[in-house]
């Protein structure tokens, strides 16, 4: 085998390697690091940080119904979760009737709960940090 | 530190507008009423053309001889007021929690850096306005305490507003203080020197009516 080959598979075969090993984490939830819509379009502000798991553990939440909840005619579903659906999805830029905007529909699905529980961040600067 | 914040976000935001828009209809009323008391050739001489006329004379920059008189002045002023009308109704921030009350209404707001340069142009239009009050004796002759108070009062909702947005201190505490600083700022509108955004249309109106329709010589 010529040594170009050998590097050139030795390469290939590193690559796979990586691929292998950093895939299953670039697709769960522990890379949710940030809340960024690309329905927004233009972003007005840095995307708010939120880190999922680290959230979640802090607050003691098990239920995902919590902020992924389900809706069907007007009406929350209870027991049934909205896993894996993009907000945008429902939320439209702009509200319809009772049912609030995308960037309404974030803000209230976390200061809601942060003013009930008195923990967590409510004002701008707290969430949309960075340049 | 939450509940410091529920405060000022939610009852002394009510408080403050009840103040402002109650008392600007009380100011307005109890003047009507003083007027028709005591100066009822306000009414009588009254002229809307000639008050439309000198609202226009006196609100483009320049176009009044006094304004011209103070070239500096005439630009700061203008600026601070641009500024101080367009910053609290123009602001992301004020939009957003707008949408999200029970008014649930919002409109677009202006780029964060414009809004961020307005805020600066009044914190220091109040800068130079002390400044003055403090060293032309025309002015320092007609200054009292409570003048540097009012300027503290405009300029706290501004200065606190400016760090809360660039991140600067405890961003929960500053945004909650620059709440307060703008609830006791609208609160004070009728009830202090700031209500001749109220009383300017009417001394104006008058003087204009004075000068125009009974004098019949030119509104400087």
């Amino acid at each position: 085998m010529h040594p170009r080959h050998v590097l050139a598979a030795l390469a290939l075969a590193a690559l796979a390697a990586v691929a292998l090993v950093a895939a299953p984490t670039a697709w769960s939830q522990d890379d949710i690091v940030e809340l960024k819509a690309e329905a927004f379009g233009t972003h007005l502000r840095p995307a708010a940080v939120f880190k999922h798991d680290e959230h979640n553990e802090k607050a003691g939440l098990d239920d995902c119904a919590r902020c992924h909840h389900y809706y069907e005619d007007g009406k929350l579903v209870e027991g049934q979760d909205s896993v894996g659906t993009p907000c945008s999805d429902c939320h439209a830029l702009k509200g319809a009737g009772g049912q609030p905007g995308l960037r309404e529909a974030y803000h209230r699905q976390c200061k809601d709960c942060h003013v009930e529980k008195a923990a967590g961040p409510l004002a701008c600067g707290e969430c949309h940090t960075g340049s | 530190m939450h509940a410091f914040y529920a405060l000022v976000s939610g009852p002394l935001v009510w408080a403050a507008f009840a103040l402002f828009l109650g008392g600007s209809i009380w100011k307005i009323a109890s003047l009507m009423a003083e007027t028709k008391a005591k100066d009822t050739y306000v009414v009588e001489y009254w002229s809307w053309s000639h008050a439309f006329a000198s609202f226009v004379h006196w609100l483009v920059p320049f176009m009044s001889t006094n304004s011209r008189r103070q070239p500096v002045m005439t630009v700061v002023t203008f600026l601070f007021h641009i500024g101080i009308v367009l910053v609290p109704l123009f602001t992301l921030g004020h939009l957003v929690l707008l949408e999200e009350s029970v008014l649930g209404v919002s409109w677009a707001a202006l780029p964060d850096s414009v809004v961020d340069a307005a805020a600066w142009i009044v914190v220091l239009g109040c800068v130079y306005f002390a400044w003055r009050r403090l060293t032309l004796p025309e002015v320092r002759f007609v200054t009292s305490a409570a003048d540097f108070v009012i300027l503290l009062v405009v300029a706290a909702p501004f200065v606190t507003g400016i760090m809360a947005y660039h991140g600067w201190g405890d961003n929960l505490l500053m945004t909650s203080l620059h709440m307060l600083c703008g609830e006791i700022m609208l609160a004070a509108i009728p009830f202090t020197r700031l209500s001749h955004m109220l009383t300017f249309w009417y001394t104006r109106g008058y003087t204009a009516s004075e000068f125009g329709a009974v004098r019949n010589v030119y509104d400087w």
